[in-house]
């Protein structure tokens, strides 16, 4: 930074940080502090919290049957981004590296479903997935089934919600460091005899691995939480971590069970975060 | 360039959200006071609604809940007097006279009483009759897709058979599934025996792959759109979805049912206490009920408005569940939350 | 193959890829827009039964769904306003002074962002439940401001980056006190981020769906009232508002396309 710095004076300081110090304080800091003390409390005969001090959520959150499921979250993650990133690569290579006049409208298309409301968007797979939905309707209007396709309400059509809703968090950043890449780089490359794969090995991916990171983790962590996509689209029997804590925190009555999940969930986070970092990711690109 | 993209968002803006508040600030400005109603989805028409709202002028703001549980937590989580109006089943009910969590309904307020069948009056789970008034009811019942199902169904056994592998909807009620379940092997719904409760988990898991769709708020549309040729659901949803799709019948189970009566209650600390009891005054008018059983085709406690609905309603198995199956069935009751928690273990071992 | 022709094959593959990525993007668009024009009146609404505009006309009728949309823009104008003046005071301040606690605040300014959105609204529900603070419009606009700060904070901050401190230096040698150098310097410089910060605020409290579940109260908000009706089934007239928004959208989109480009011949000297 150019100039000379400024004097650190408290009052401007104060005023121009303060508000956001005691928001952040007050309805970031307090709450999980909150739910991390009642993540060892339980729950008396009338479903009120007691405070005492105790395991016993953490221990039963740790039966086969809860581990299974983190599994399953851990599992329909992974295959999300995986299938994000192979699916969203090349389409923001073509995309960010078109000459076409139109390259500001093909980013626009990118963004513009996604001001669409979502629930309804996800719904709208159900509409076209179903039994008696477009899909099969057209399928066997044209004669090639006779039977409808059992398509809906299964894990893999959850992992096909999931990837519908988080694929432009794939999709952006990928763009932005794709967008980043210096043509000469691979006019050189070619130059020098590498065919394409090779360039796009030993060049472009490692160059672009930024954007490959930040969109891995901006896809894998929500996806954990998208607690919706199974209901709508699962039938309910695709659960993952982010149903059983709206299940504690609604129909279970159990709050602290629910703290108890939502402090694994922060747990599995922090140790994502931490992988991110350790591969070299910046956290600032993050939320941009 | 900005500050014209910022003067001209807030602009669409603002013009969006005027048109949208004009439409409700004229509602609440004509209106003699609120209304804030708790209420099963799929229970109550919007028609029967809006007829209140235009004989009182009160505003209704509706709010909807899918399982009694939810409707507890929701209750407890909000402040007191959040609702006016909650619709407890049964066993809730009692529970929530017992945790101190109800108001007394005033008597003297709710002038229709005499349209209530005496039978449904003072229940076991509301023995003063002070607390509740009964809505509608009816049984967990078994629908059958008879022209994918050729085999003749006939109990809750008979859907744990592998061959309807991916074809059932079931409530995604646990104690209603669970509940199930235990009919089906002729133990009680409300089992604490823990190693009875292990002979039911090991059934219940079988269900996992027969099973394709959890959902307590509109079974029927999986039904009617063939996505499932089979189903554990509220008897009025079998009964709308009968009417959409002939092919679909009806089966009450041989081991005996899965039964409930829906109330109306008032949650402690409700600020519109009178509008309330004019509330459930109104819902009990026999022309009011009639219209909620067309709309809503469930087991009808107040025989003034059955009288009005004549043998459509008397002779619809659907709609009317036969005295033999009522005799024969069971209601949920209240359990302890230590039993309560293995229940809530098969279910999460279930839904995995 | 010749090179060129092998090079025209891969274009044309590409186009193709292309293609049907936005196939599969717009495809729920596409059923959300036609089953709009459903000629239905029978739950759940699925099977097509003939065109009409019905819907559209009946949208205006249903004043629930109206406001809630309209309870959706309050929300979302508010969120904006304020995590806008907060974010954009704080990445300022920030940047320019060292103080205690920085490293710590800057940590808790990631958390909104990264972790699931599940655990901000339980906690937020847990907070608002032990404040006695009752569920509403009030508690959705102070949920909303929470996960919007960060991202004015972090669109404003890449805007300092290049940020030349000796244009504040010479207005304060000149005169102007520091309001004056902060209303007329620094924040016309930065206005880009604070734009792009205010958008993405907007358009997160629009769509947002699991904060808003759990810290609404009775009070409904346009993408909650979409998620009653998908219990139910969803009638065409929720199609036929999502498809206005829609339209309203790609005009917005277009408009300030055509007003930026046209700024730019402008400033180009025409």
């Amino acid at each position: 930074m150019k100039g000379r710095k400024m004097k650190t004076t408290a009052a401007p300081a104060a005023v121009m940080v303060g508000p956001v110090t005691l928001w952040l304080a007050f309805f970031v800091a307090v709450p999980l502090l909150y739910v991390f003390v009642m993540s060892f409390c339980s729950l008396d005969q009338n479903y009120n919290i007691v405070f005492a001090f105790t395991l016993d959520n953490y221990a039963r959150l740790s039966d086969v049957n809860y581990i299974a499921i983190y599994l399953q979250s851990l599992i329909i993650a992974f295959l999300t981004t995986v299938i994000c990133l192979g699916l969203a690569y090349p389409f923001a290579f073509l995309i960010a590296r078109t000459v076409s006049k139109y390259k500001a409208v093909l980013y626009m298309l990118v963004v513009i479903p996604f001001w669409t409301n979502s629930l309804i968007r996800i719904y709208g797979w159900r509409t076209f997935l179903g039994a008696n939905g477009w899909l099969n309707n057209a399928l066997i209007a044209m004669g090639i089934i006779s039977e409808p396709l059992d398509l809906l309400f299964s894990k893999a059509t959850t992992v096909l919600g999931m990837v519908y809703c988080l694929i432009p968090y794939m999709v952006l950043p990928l763009y932005t460091a794709i967008e980043k890449l210096d043509k000469n780089l691979l006019e050189a490359s070619a130059d020098l005899g590498a065919k394409k794969l090779t360039t796009y090995r030993k060049i472009v991916i490692p160059l672009t691995a930024s954007g490959i990171f930040s969109g891995s983790i901006m896809v894998f962590i929500p996806c954990l939480g998208l607690f919706f996509v199974s209901d709508i689209l699962g039938g309910g029997n695709s659960d993952i971590i982010g149903n059983l804590i709206e299940r504690q925190f609604q129909s279970g009555n159990n709050w602290p069970l629910g703290s108890a999940l939502s402090i694994i969930l922060i747990a599995v986070t922090l140790l994502l975060v931490k992988l991110y970092q350790k591969c070299g990711g910046d956290m600032e690109s993050l939320g941009v | 360039m900005k500050k014209k993209l910022i003067s001209l968002l807030l602009a669409a803006v603002s013009v969006l959200t005027l048109t949208a508040c004009g439409a409700s600030t004229v509602k609440t400005e004509a209106g003699k006071g609120s209304l804030n109603i708790f209420v099963w989805t799929e229970y109550v028409p919007e028609s029967v609604i809006k007829g209140f709202e235009e004989k009182t002028g009160i505003t209704v703001n509706v709010s909807t809940f899918s399982t009694n549980e939810d409707m507890l937590a929701k209750v407890k989580a909000e402040s007191e007097g959040a609702f006016d109006i909650v619709q407890p089943s049964d066993y809730m009910v009692k529970q929530m006279i017992d945790q101190g969590m109800l108001e007394k309904l005033d008597a003297a307020k709710l002038t229709n009483i005499g349209n209530i069948g005496t039978a449904y009056l003072k229940p076991s789970y509301d023995p003063t009759g002070e607390y509740s008034m009964p809505y509608l009811g009816g049984v967990g019942g078994i629908a059958v897709n008879t022209a994918k199902i050729a085999d003749t169904i006939t109990s809750y056994n008979d859907l744990f058979n592998p061959k309807y592998s991916k074809s059932l909807v079931v409530l995604d009620d646990f104690r209603a599934t669970i509940g199930m379940t235990a009919r089906s092997m002729g133990l009680s719904m409300n089992e604490t025996d823990p190693a009875k409760l292990a002979e039911i988990k090991t059934k219940l898991l079988t269900l996992k792959d027969i099973v394709k769709l959890y959902d307590s708020d509109s079974p029927k549309s999986a039904l009617i759109s063939g996505d499932c040729t089979l189903g554990f659901c509220w008897s009025a949803e079998i009964a709308l979805a009968m009417e959409e799709n002939p092919d679909i019948k009806i089966v009450y189970p041989s081991e005996g049912a899965f039964l409930f009566m829906d109330n109306w209650c008032v949650p402690k600390g409700a600020k519109n206490y009178d509008a309330a009891m004019e509330f459930i005054n109104y819902m009990m008018e026999a022309e009011t009920s009639k219209a909620v059983s067309e709309e809503f085709p469930y087991l009808n406690p107040n025989t003034a408005a059955t009288a009005l609905l004549g043998s459509e309603y008397t002779n619809n198995p659907a709609k009317n569940p036969p005295a033999d199956v009522i005799s024969k069935g069971e209601f949920v009751q209240n359990l302890d939350t230590a039993t309560i928690a293995i229940y809530d273990e098969m279910w999460t071992a279930l839904k995995q | 193959m010749g090179r060129n022709a092998k090079l025209r094959t891969g274009q044309t593959a590409g186009k193709l890829y292309c293609l049907l990525i936005y196939l599969f993007l717009f495809l729920p668009i596409a059923v959300i827009v036609v089953n709009s024009f459903n000629d239905t009146t029978s739950k759940p609404y699925l099977s097509w039964k003939g065109f009409t505009f019905d819907w559209y006309l009946k949208l205006f009728d249903n004043t629930a769904l109206l406001g809630s949309f309209g309870n959706t823009m309050i929300i979302a104008v508010a969120n904006t306003l304020l995590a806008t003046c907060i974010g954009t005071l704080a990445a300022v301040g920030m940047y320019k002074y060292k103080f205690r606690g920085k490293t710590i605040i800057d940590s808790l300014l990631y958390i909104p962002v990264v972790i699931p959105e599940i655990v901000m609204g339980i906690s937020l529900l847990t907070l608002f439940s032990k404040t006695n603070i009752p569920r509403g419009m009030l508690t959705l606009i102070l949920a909303h401001v929470t996960f919007s700060i960060p991202f004015v904070i972090f669109n404003v901050r890449a805007r300092l980056a290049g940020y030349d401190n000796s244009i504040e230096e010479a207005s304060l040698d000149l005169g102007a006190n520091r309001m004056q150098t902060f209303f007329r310097i620094t924040l016309p410089v930065l206005a880009p981020g604070i734009g792009g910060g205010a958008l993405l605020a907007f358009t997160l409290s629009l769509d947002d769906v699991i904060i808003s579940y759990f810290t609404n109260g009775q009070t409904k908000t346009f993408p909650l009232k979409v998620m009653e009706s998908i219990k139910s089934g969803v009638a065409p007239d929720i199609n036929a508002l999502s498809t206005l928004i829609l339209i309203g959208t790609i005009l917005l989109v277009v408009f300030t396309q055509r007003t930026s480009m046209n700024r730019k011949d402008n400033k180009e000297g025409k």
